[in-house]
């Protein structure tokens, strides 16, 4: 009895600690999306509202240009608006293309250097590694000179290229690891079967390392999506994209909070998508690499 | 229909009266000051039916400017239509309203692009640095906080120079005497050179709760022993619900920065002595940093994470009874829908508790009312400098300036005329958006109590970085004594002053 009414408590306390720690994490992100869903009277007031708020989506209107039959309102001092459409859609452009571009090169780059042997190749890598071992900064300047000199200064081109540049070694040094992962057998059976080595990559390879690649490319959208200093160096106002456009919302009069939050959500939407729409694959790729032979 | 002078003054008092008596429509007044050419400014006092915020872009459409000055403008763009020009700017309330109305009153007069990047003023910074250090004129204008001005002397255009040299380009009327003569010296003026046009001009005033004040027997301060006096009787009384001050206190932050120079000219102290070296770790430097500590006894616990910003939202939620901080905020706390609707007051700073000292160096001017404003120039690296040069003027026009203020933005104009303007006056009323009943007592600090840093090269660096820092580290606990602090800021700068 004794004994069953402990484990039970147990229970019951493992299970609390367990919600207390999930509250912990996802209060942050709930009071965010309830400072984007709020009128601007409630964002700041003592005692703070955790509950019981009103809900309005006049934030979302004017941020998305939406018409939700919210109350219009302008927040920024001296008149303007905060519409950020268009830096989402830079935002997804800029995170879809360098990943595309970075997930092709890195595909190739590290299945060569999983499976062939050259002269150095743990120089190589580790060549590659350090690439990131520079503070993004100190690149940047030069960046800002070399892009301006070549017209790529304030272009999604030139943007997708930097961000590939700055997700690449990552990219091919996780997909050498997934590879690594894939018994070099199934190569050496295919060549005795008189398979190439580009078929045996795109037939038997590449299908059972698509969730190493899922979880690459997932990694990169996300690092593109939130990456601020190449973004703030080398653009003005041919694009932004939305961690450098939610800067806008500090003005000298104060901070659009609840515009910036409703950015925020929005923001969250096709990241989200991205990462609903590789889930799958993207499990086994977290979990690859787990067993090894 | 055509006035003459009088007439048309006799007009303008009319209308703008029956407006403010609600005895005509806002768009009755527009259509009558667009006769007169006014039909820009008449914006501010369109109060409308929305019960908060500011005139957002879609309102500024439609909005017409002084005739003659377009037409001066369509006819002396024709030669730059097709080119692009940049501006990097922070968001400020002149920057916004001028953003809002860019592409009809300028873009679509002149045929000229306009670019604004509004960033950060931080991020502000760091652009026109890199764009002046490659020479690559990135932008065409630069906005230039006065903390900046000696950095980027070398950089700009004269625009007095630039004013006389190309008459072509002189827009008739603009009245380079217009502009406030103290804020060309404090704001434009960098070793005999102009280095903008003055653009906004936000500047430390007094702002009291006057229901708080009234229910406590207080008497706005005159002093800045009696400023003290009444933040403690409020914290006293109305604490800890609510306190007596706020601050903008967060380290490394240029607002830090800002607090302790009002605190330091405050108590007779400069900055810079004579020659030079730093000299706010004497005895008035010490004396500023034992007031200020005593002033943060009444302050929330926050205010050292706070910049302007966190200040701005403290002060509008009512959370302290008075502050010396930017004129600008009072406009907002002004507006409708503002739990603080209709209940601030403003008053110049108090007076320094010891004479202000005049022996100062690199032209720091100290007065507590500490300005913080900034200036439009055309870039050396221009690509574009002709077109650049008549979107300066035309954002720095009167009628632009009456538009902007108008708008509701809260930031002192920069010219005289505009203070005196019929449509800003008209809009000199409690509770209502766009208020700019606090624009006399920001005119009269201005005049008589504006606090000016020092101009030198180095300063963008100290005033943003090494001072606040030092500072930031103090309110931490860094430091076991004010004197101790002062004499590491004393060692630091030095050393960067001398090299």
């Amino acid at each position: 009895m004794s004994a069953a009414y402990q484990s039970k408590s147990s229970r019951v306390l493992r299970a609390l600690f367990g919600w207390t720690v999930v509250g912990v994490f996802f209060f942050p992100i709930y009071y965010w999306f309830s400072v984007a869903f709020r009128p601007e009277s409630q964002i700041f007031t003592k005692p703070p509202l955790v509950f019981g708020w009103d809900f309005d989506v006049s934030s979302f209107e004017e941020v998305f240009g939406l018409d939700l039959g919210g109350e219009k309102t302008t927040s920024l001092a001296g008149g303007g608006d905060f519409f950020m459409t268009p830096y989402l859609i830079d935002t997804i452009i800029v995170a879809v293309g360098s990943t595309a571009l970075v997930i092709v090169i890195a595909t190739l780059a590290s299945y060569a250097l999983s499976r062939m042997r050259i002269r150095g190749q743990h120089h190589f890598v580790f060549w590659i590694l350090s690439t990131r071992m520079m503070p993004p900064v100190a690149v940047a300047i030069p960046m800002f000179f070399i892009y301006k000199e070549i017209g790529l200064m304030d272009t999604h081109l030139g943007i997708i290229l930097v961000h590939a540049l700055m997700n690449l070694p990552l990219a091919v040094l996780l997909l050498k690891s997934f590879f690594d992962d894939i018994p070099q057998e199934i190569d050496e059976a295919a060549l005795i079967d008189g398979a190439s080595r580009w078929l045996i990559f795109r037939r038997i390879v590449l299908p059972m390392a698509i969730g190493g690649i899922a979880a690459t490319a997932v990694l990169c959208f996300i690092f593109s999506w939130t990456e601020f200093l190449f973004v703030l160096t080398l653009t003005q106002t041919g694009l932004k994209t939305i961690p450098v456009v939610s800067s806008t919302f500090v003005t000298s009069t104060g901070t659009a909070w609840g515009k910036m939050a409703a950015l925020g959500v929005g923001a969250m939407v096709p990241a989200f998508i991205f990462i609903l729409l590789v889930q799958k694959n993207l499990v086994r790729g977290l979990t690859m690499g787990g067993l090894k032979q | 229909m055509r006035f003459n002078q009088n007439s048309r003054k006799r007009y303008l008092a009319e209308v703008t009266q029956r407006y403010v008596s609600g005895r005509m429509d806002r768009r009755a007044f527009l259509r009558a000051g667009g006769k007169l050419g006014l039909g820009a400014g008449a914006l501010g006092l369109g109060l409308g039916n929305r019960s908060g915020g500011f005139l957002s872009a879609a309102h500024a459409q439609g909005v017409e400017q002084d005739a003659e000055m377009m037409k001066w403008l369509a006819e002396a763009g024709k030669p730059f239509a097709g080119q692009t020009i940049r501006l990097a700017t922070e968001s400020t309330p002149p920057s916004n309203a001028i953003n809002s109305f860019l592409k009809q009153n300028f873009i679509d007069a002149t045929g000229i692009n306009v670019e604004i990047e509004v960033l950060p003023l931080e991020q502000v910074l760091q652009k026109l640095t890199l764009d002046v250090a490659s020479g690559l004129g990135t932008y065409d204008l630069y906005y230039i906080d006065q903390s900046w001005m000696a950095a980027f002397a070398g950089d700009v255009v004269d625009p007095r120079e630039r004013y006389e040299s190309a008459p072509d380009l002189a827009m008739p009327g603009y009245a380079m005497d217009d502009f406030l003569p103290a804020l060309v010296d404090g704001i434009s003026m960098y070793d005999g050179v102009m280095v903008g046009v003055p653009y906004d001009i936000p500047i430390f005033i007094q702002m009291y709760r006057k229901d708080v004040y009234d229910d406590l027997g207080l008497s706005v301060a005159a002093t800045m022993e009696e400023y003290l006096a009444n933040s403690q009787a409020i914290m006293e009384a109305r604490g800890p619900e609510m306190y007596g001050t706020t601050g903008q206190m967060k380290s490394g932050h240029y607002s830090l920065e800002c607090d302790w120079t009002c605190w330091l000219w405050g108590a007779g102290g400069s900055i810079f002595g004579p020659d030079g070296t730093f000299s706010g770790n004497d005895a008035e430097g010490l004396a500023a940093m034992e007031y200020w500590i005593k002033l943060k006894d009444t302050m929330p616990e926050g205010v050292t994470t706070w910049t302007w910003d966190g200040q701005g939202q403290a002060m509008g939620q009512g959370l302290a009874g008075q502050v010396l901080s930017w004129g600008e905020f009072f406009t907002g706390w002004d507006a409708p829908g503002s739990p603080t609707s209709g209940l601030y007051e403003a008053a110049v700073p108090p007076a320094a508790s010891k004479a202000l000292r005049t022996d100062t160096g690199f032209g720091e001017i100290p007065g507590v009312g500490h300005q913080g404003g900034s200036s439009l120039a055309v870039s050396r690296y221009a690509k574009s400098p002709d077109a650049a040069w008549l979107f300066a003027q035309w954002a720095t026009s009167i009628d632009t300036q009456v538009l902007i203020t108008a708008l509701g933005g809260g930031t002192g104009p920069t010219r005289a005329s505009v203070y005196d303007d019929p449509r800003i006056k008209a809009n000199a009323r409690p509770g209502i958006e766009g208020t700019t009943r606090h624009l006399d007592v920001v005119r009269e600090t201005i005049a008589n109590h504006m606090g000016s840093e020092p101009d030198l090269p180095e300063w963008a660096e100290l005033s943003n970085d090494t001072i606040p820092v030092e500072l930031g580290k103090f309110w931490a606990g860094d430091y076991d004594s004010p004197q101790e602090v002062l004499d590491v800021i004393k060692g630091k700068v030095d050393g960067i002053v001398q090299g």
